[in-house]
């Protein structure tokens, strides 16, 4: 029997204070990245370096987010309870909006810096199969009305993305490596120089984009379990039509 | 479960899916017209045989036109692959018959391994008149090399049935079952066909293999064979319910 928590629960409290932490530290890390941290050199974009403190934990946190979906769909596939299936579905569309932020940002970087907007190297190629692999996740999961079906295929296709992704990695990081167009990437983070205050301030930034990660996860969830509840209220409704009747 | 059993319960499974197809010819035909009218097309969009060789510069250097007819050839046999796959139980959804089939006192990676088989039969068909039509269309030369065409076809289709036959298996149990494979299925194929691709551009040329890029390539395939027969197998327990 489960019961609808009241708006002013200890969980919905627990919600609202990580949603002010993760706001508060966002604040802080932004102004770590304008005021504090100093502007790059120009083979790294100078100003536009910044994007880094954005990019770098948006990717991390979409790697987190993606590790989530194959435990937890790994862990509904074992014990088929609701609670693996919400958190995996959850951490996947915030994975996604993660992912697409690293895309945005990766580009606007590249542009100017590399000269292109684009290049098919392995890290590039093999985040936007991971994009398109969720985002066929999601589309899996809003084409399939068994909400028990969908979490259990959707939970096969969390499984093999994340097996998928390695291999997709190293075939580019081959195949560029064999046939070297245009100018050569260096890994970002490799030759990255970051100082001290710079160091300091992408390690704010990704705490407080781990914060916000967090604060988004339980948000979901919740709306997740407010839907079930309301699923089962309608479910009820729908079964015992005569026994409420409608008050006139 | 003894081997023997396993393996002759998929095997009749596999002759019972080769003989429905003989019987109402409901997957091959669709898939090798499809083969035949992109072939067709690709024939009338790319430049005449003569020119398909000359070579013309890009930047960093001179390409032939030849060089992108491998990419073609793997990029028709995926679609006309998905086509068929998507298809896989819609035998025995049409006619009702899948509580029977999961009746069938057999391992489900028997099962997995049973469409696996018979949508391995339907793409090596597809293959089988695609590769003859794609060297007579493009004037391609194979000569020596054509078994390693083989080998690849054989280790690129071994992949390709494993995710398609898992992700078709799922896709049939959504509203929109056409519509959802290739959306999953292609980001999951990157691999497979950039390996084709690779291992298959030179000898469209008349060249020889690379012997380091080949062991690379193979490699790919054969990593991605493995790892996705054994997800198959192991997941297809809970893709059927």
């Amino acid at each position: 029997m489960s019961t609808s928590p009241p708006a002013s629960s200890p969980q919905s409290k627990a919600v609202a204070y990580l949603g002010t932490a993760a706001w508060v530290s966002v604040a802080i890390a932004v102004v770590m990245m304008f005021v504090v941290a100093r502007e790059a050199t120009d083979a790294m974009g100078g100003q536009l370096q910044r994007i880094f403190y954005v990019h770098v934990p948006s990717a991390w946190l979409a790697y987190l987010a993606f590790a989530i979906v194959f435990i937890c769909s790994i862990a509904y596939l074992r014990t088929n309870a609701r609670r693996w299936d919400l958190l995996a579905h959850s951490a996947a569309e915030i994975g996604v909006v993660f992912t697409t932020l690293v895309l945005i940002t990766g580009p606007i970087w590249a542009r100017p810096v590399w000269g292109t907007w684009w290049q098919w190297d392995a890290r590039l190629t093999s985040t936007l199969v991971l994009w398109l692999t969720y985002v066929g996740y999601l589309f899996l999961r809003g084409l399939s009305s068994d909400p028990s079906r969908t979490g259990r295929l959707a939970a096969i296709v969390g499984i093999v993305g994340f097996f998928d992704v390695p291999i997709v990695h190293y075939s580019v990081n081959w195949w560029r490596t064999l046939h070297p167009l245009g100018p050569t990437i260096a890994d970002p983070t490799r030759d990255s120089g970051l100082g001290g205050p710079e160091l300091i301030t992408f390690f704010i930034s990704l705490s407080a984009f781990t914060l916000l990660f967090a604060w988004l996860l339980a948000l979901r969830v919740r709306l997740g379990h407010l839907e079930d509840q309301a699923a089962e209220v309608e479910a009820w409704e729908d079964a015992a039509p005569a026994a409420a009747p409608a008050p006139t | 479960m003894n081997e023997a059993g396993w393996l002759h319960k998929s095997a009749l499974l596999v002759r019972k899916d080769l003989r429905v197809e003989a019987r109402g010819r409901d997957t091959l035909p669709p898939m090798l017209a499809f083969a035949f009218a992109v072939t067709l097309l690709l024939a009338f969009t790319l430049p005449g045989s003569t020119r398909l060789a000359a070579p013309v510069s890009v930047p960093g250097g001179t390409v032939a036109v030849v060089d992108v007819v491998s990419g073609f050839l793997w990029i028709t046999v995926l679609f006309a692959g998905l086509i068929g796959f998507a298809r896989t139980f819609e035998v025995e959804r049409e006619e009702g018959a899948i509580d029977s089939l999961l009746l069938v006192p057999l391992d489900r990676s028997g099962l997995f391994a049973a469409k696996a088989v018979a949508n391995l039969a339907y793409i090596a068909a597809v293959q089988g008149v695609l590769l003859p039509t794609f060297a007579l269309f493009f004037a391609l030369d194979l000569g020596a090399s054509w078994f390693v065409l083989v080998l690849v076809t054989i280790l690129v289709d071994l992949g390709f049935v494993a995710v398609g036959t898992l992700f078709a298996s799922l896709a049939a149990q959504t509203r929109s079952r056409e519509l959802i494979l290739p959306i999953l299925a292609l980001p999951a194929l990157v691999p497979v066909f950039i390996a084709a691709v690779e291992l298959t551009s030179d000898l469209f040329v008349g060249g020889g293999l690379d012997a380091v890029a080949t062991r690379g390539w193979f490699g790919v395939l054969i990593a991605f064979d493995v790892v996705f027969m054994t997800i198959g197998a192991l997941a297809f327990e809970f893709a059927i319910d």
